[in-house]
């Protein structure tokens, strides 16, 4: 490619113009403009490699997906609620086995094709055959041929068994526009090649710029098929997300009035900036649990009374302290927000009486061992937890040694019983409102995912599980639930600790944000915001 | 000299198939399952299984090796597990913006560095000696991370100046993709404002990479010069008459250049492994910031693709160095 050409003086005046240009500094203002409409700019630590609905969620992936495709249904609010959305309503037969889903008429894709059932059939069917991504969730219930497009507007999916928690999943499988994917298919890939850099989706946002490792930028569909709830006049103009990895980079860039809002804050700075002019919080109470698992299957931790001793020394007020009092300890294994969860009785609290006391039961009466306490290299909350764990642990005369490794080797020793950490922190996010997701973590099935890196196995805690996924009454199934709850504090595999805070800092023109503990971490619906400035 | 070159490049050669072995054996040493990680948190076993047939880790790692080896022979570095891009494809699209950042510090380093060196040995123990030798310890010393935040503070939030992180605002148009240099390619497009746009982003982080660069040219140029100014020859050519700027600038630079060429070879290699560091505080899209993610993820093809391109960056480098020495000094070359 040729360059223009410049003459002597062109390149004098140029050069001045550039001069004046960088001495002119940067912008003040956070959104940028498009005429008379407003584009917001977000900033968070994570990257989107993938943009292929199918094959990967995270939450900054989910929040690009879930901004540039449609679902049947999806989650909104707070306690959360799956609404219709292409699935105009849903039924299914008595047995929870036949799921039958009506389309509403005038949903479209991006490039003006109609979000048919087919489209439906076929984006099931792909993200089941990639079985990749979302494709644990209905693997074992539903088989590609067993879904049908029953007319234009029907799509009906028979499962093998009954599965009261189906429509919990829904919401999280994006359909993609057949006719584009088809079109772009090397090797037999179901088009995975070209779904990582492109979209085939019919959201409210499509992609403009895609660059995984430093920007995202959306423009808003201005006829999106089921309108903007702030209506039209104030709907974006688009959504720029810049990845920028340094908490204290990310905080600059908001006072500075580089972007519009940013997550994943730490406490210290949440605490600093949320007071400050022209600048909001949104603190919402969490969903992801946070517990430290123990190892029950080795060492003094595969102990129950070791365990318990561990639970009950634990100071569960520091906490709450190292999150500045943004959070909230937990009552139960379940997080308050999923269908069955009860806060259970007896659920440990610090009591060095008690502590001593289930000590004195054990192998190790008089405590004097030490016990290795994993958590993910460069978390600063998790290594605090630690701290604090060690502080609460001396009066057994127990010692903790801290150890910080990166997620990925964390992860590899937790996944074997016999290289498993004493103890590990870990966090769990639900990623739907199915309590099986998170009761799962006690089955014998989690061992080897980082969830089950206590390794406890249970034949009661299977079975409860097992029952609890087919039963289709609710009152039996939460009953089911609720001993599951009980027995996992019975057999304590971890200590219980809280649910932080999930927070967002943003310019106090930003509206229409709403929360919903169903998304993940960092992750916001972008359709309803705008911006309310001149 | 053909043999000298010859051997050069006989030696180089082994050297990089070391390098290969070397990252591989780590790469997979590591107590990690790239396969887990990328099926994610929830993957059931079968879907693990599914990624690792995919991507060929599987296989025995022997097999893998050679595998491996046999896609270099070809360009191909294998597929990255979480952008499942080709590596090659993601080093094309993220190499530039390192090269760019590395070019600016280095010229940066060089053009501050030696004429610093000059007048520290020319002033050599008076105050401006002192200073400058106080600036060079503490550059060398201060970490990249620590100081790269602490002048994102200072400039960006406190100043207000600069920009805190990336290589453009995002109102601003990227010129057209030539060499992948913003710099270069918005002078070729006459993108003058791209242009000032792109150099008041990467005025920080050109600055952090360059210090210790600068302060090591800085302290091996003084020395050389000291050494130097002290010789026979520098004295009869005072003698002679000819001017006290002619002597420093010419006769002996020049001849203080060849320990100085060394340490820029050296700093060239060293300067791209700590754009790992300064990549990651300003979010600069580069190899750095493509290693940090993909080591984070566990996603092992990228970190050794990212290692295989330093060192064979940090070899071509040396390789010129060895034979700029050979050009400038014979007896290096009757020697080999």
């Amino acid at each position: 490619m040729q360059g223009p050409i410049i003459g002597r003086r062109g390149a004098i005046a140029a050069g001045l113009g550039a001069a004046g240009a960088f001495a002119a500094g940067s912008p003040a203002r956070a959104f940028e403009r498009d005429g008379n409409r407003k584009i917001f700019v977000f900033a968070g630590g994570q990257p989107v490699p993938v943009l292929d609905p199918h094959v990967r969620y995270d939450w900054s992936t989910r929040l690009i997906q879930q901004s540039v495709y449609d679902a049947l249904a999806k989650y909104v609010n707070d306690p959360p609620q799956i609404v219709p959305w292409l699935a105009e309503r849903w039924e299914s037969n008595p047995a929870q086995t036949v799921w039958t889903f009506h389309l509403v008429r005038n949903a479209k894709f991006h490039n003006g094709d109609p979000v048919d059932a087919e489209a439906v059939r076929y984006s099931f069917e792909r993200g089941l055959r990639l079985n990749k991504g979302v494709a644990w969730m209905l693997k074992d219930v539903l088989a590609p041929e067993a879904i049908k497009a029953v007319d234009a507007h029907t799509v009906q999916f028979t499962l093998t068994r009954a599965m009261p928690s189906f429509i919990t999943y829904v919401p999280l499988w994006f359909i993609v526009n057949p006719k584009q994917v088809q079109a772009n298919v090397a090797n037999n890939d179901y088009g995975e090649g070209w779904l990582t850099r492109n979209e085939a989706g019919s959201g409210p946002f499509k992609v403009r710029r895609f660059e995984p490792q430093s920007v995202i930028q959306l423009d808003a569909v201005a006829d999106y098929w089921k309108g903007w709830p702030q209506g039209d006049q104030r709907r974006l103009s688009g959504f720029i997300y810049r990845i920028v990895r340094e908490p204290a980079a990310r905080r600059a860039m908001l006072q500075r009035g580089e972007v519009d809002m940013i997550t994943e804050v730490p406490a210290d700075d949440f605490e600093l900036l949320k007071n400050a002019r022209g600048i909001k919080p949104e603190d919402h109470k969490g969903f992801t649990t946070f517990a430290i698992t123990m190892n029950t299957t080795k060492g003094p931790t595969a102990d129950l009374n070791v365990r318990k001793a561990i639970a009950h020394a634990m100071d569960y007020d520091a906490l709450i302290q190292i999150h500045n009092g943004a959070a909230t300890l937990l009552d139960s294994p379940f997080p308050d927000a999923i269908p069955g969860h009860v806060a259970v009785p007896g659920i440990p609290r610090r009591n060095l009486e008690k502590a001593r006391e289930f000590l004195a039961k054990s192998a190790h009466p008089n405590g004097g061992f030490e016990l290795e306490y994993v958590h993910v290299q460069g978390l600063e909350d998790p290594r605090r937890i630690g701290l604090a764990l060690l502080n609460s642990l001396q009066p057994l005369n127990i010692k903790v040694n801290i150890v910080a490794q990166p997620w990925p080797t964390m992860v590899a020793r937790g996944s074997k019983a016999e290289t498993a950490p004493d103890m590990v922190s870990v966090y769990v996010t639900p990623v739907c409102t199915d309590p099986d997701v998170i009761a799962g973590k006690y089955h014998t099935r989690a061992h080897g995912q980082f969830w089950g890196m206590h390794h406890l196995t249970d034949a009661q805690i299977d079975g409860w599980v097992d029952a609890a996924r087919v039963e289709t009454d609710e009152a039996k199934r939460n009953a089911l639930y609720a001993d599951v709850q009980k027995r996992v504090v019975d057999l304590q595999p971890e200590i219980f600790g809280m649910l932080a805070n999930r927070r967002w800092l943003m310019r106090d023109y930003l509206r229409g944000f709403q929360y919903c503990p169903l998304r993940l971490t960092g992750e916001f619906d972008l359709y309803p915001m705008w911006v309310d400035a001149a | 000299m053909a043999l000298f070159v010859l051997r050069r490049l006989m030696l180089t050669g082994l050297m990089l198939f070391g390098l290969v072995l070397i990252t591989f054996v780590v790469s997979n040493v590591a107590p990690s399952d790239p396969a887990a990680l990328a099926a994610g948190p929830d993957a059931t076993r079968d879907m693990v299984e599914t990624i690792r047939k995919e991507y060929g880790l599987d296989r025995p790692l022997p097999e893998q090796f050679v595998h491996y080896v046999g896609g270099l022979l070809t360009g191909d570095l294998g597929r990255s597990i979480v952008t499942t891009r080709s590596v090659m494809e993601d080093l094309g699209r993220y190499f530039p913006a390192t090269l760019e950042l590395v070019l600016l510090s280095m010229t940066f380093g060089v053009l501050v560095g030696v004429p610093l060196g000059m007048l520290s040995a020319v002033l050599k123990n008076r105050a401006p000696d002192h200073a400058t030798r106080f600036v060079a310890v503490s550059l060398v010393a201060l970490p990249a991370f620590w100081f790269g935040i602490l002048l994102q503070l200072l400039f960006s939030v406190q100043l207000e100046w600069l920009p805190t992180s990336g290589r453009l605002d995002i109102a601003t148009p990227p010129p057209p993709f030539v060499t992948g240099m913003l710099l270069v390619d918005s002078v070729l497009a006459g993108q003058w404002a791209t242009f000032a746009d792109a150099l008041r982003h990467a005025v920080l982080p050109a600055l952090v990479l360059s210090f210790p660069c600068l302060a090591s040219i800085l302290r091996v140029n003084r020395a050389e010069m000291i050494e130097v100014m002290a010789a026979d020859y520098v004295t009869a050519a005072r003698a002679h008459g000819i001017s006290r700027l002619r002597v420093v600038c010419v006769l002996a630079l020049r001849n203080a250049m060849l320990p100085t060429l060394a340490i820029i070879g050296l700093r060239w290699g060293w300067m791209l492994g700590s754009t790992v560091l300064v990549e990651t505080v300003f979010d600069w899209p580069g190899i750095g910031l493509y290693a940090v993610s993909s080591a984070i993820a566990g996603d092992f093809k990228p970190v050794m693709g990212v290692t295989l391109l330093i060192g064979v960056n940090f070899m071509i480098i040396n390789l010129i160095v060895d034979l700029l020495y050979g050009v400038l000094d014979p007896r290096l070359r009757a020697t080999s």
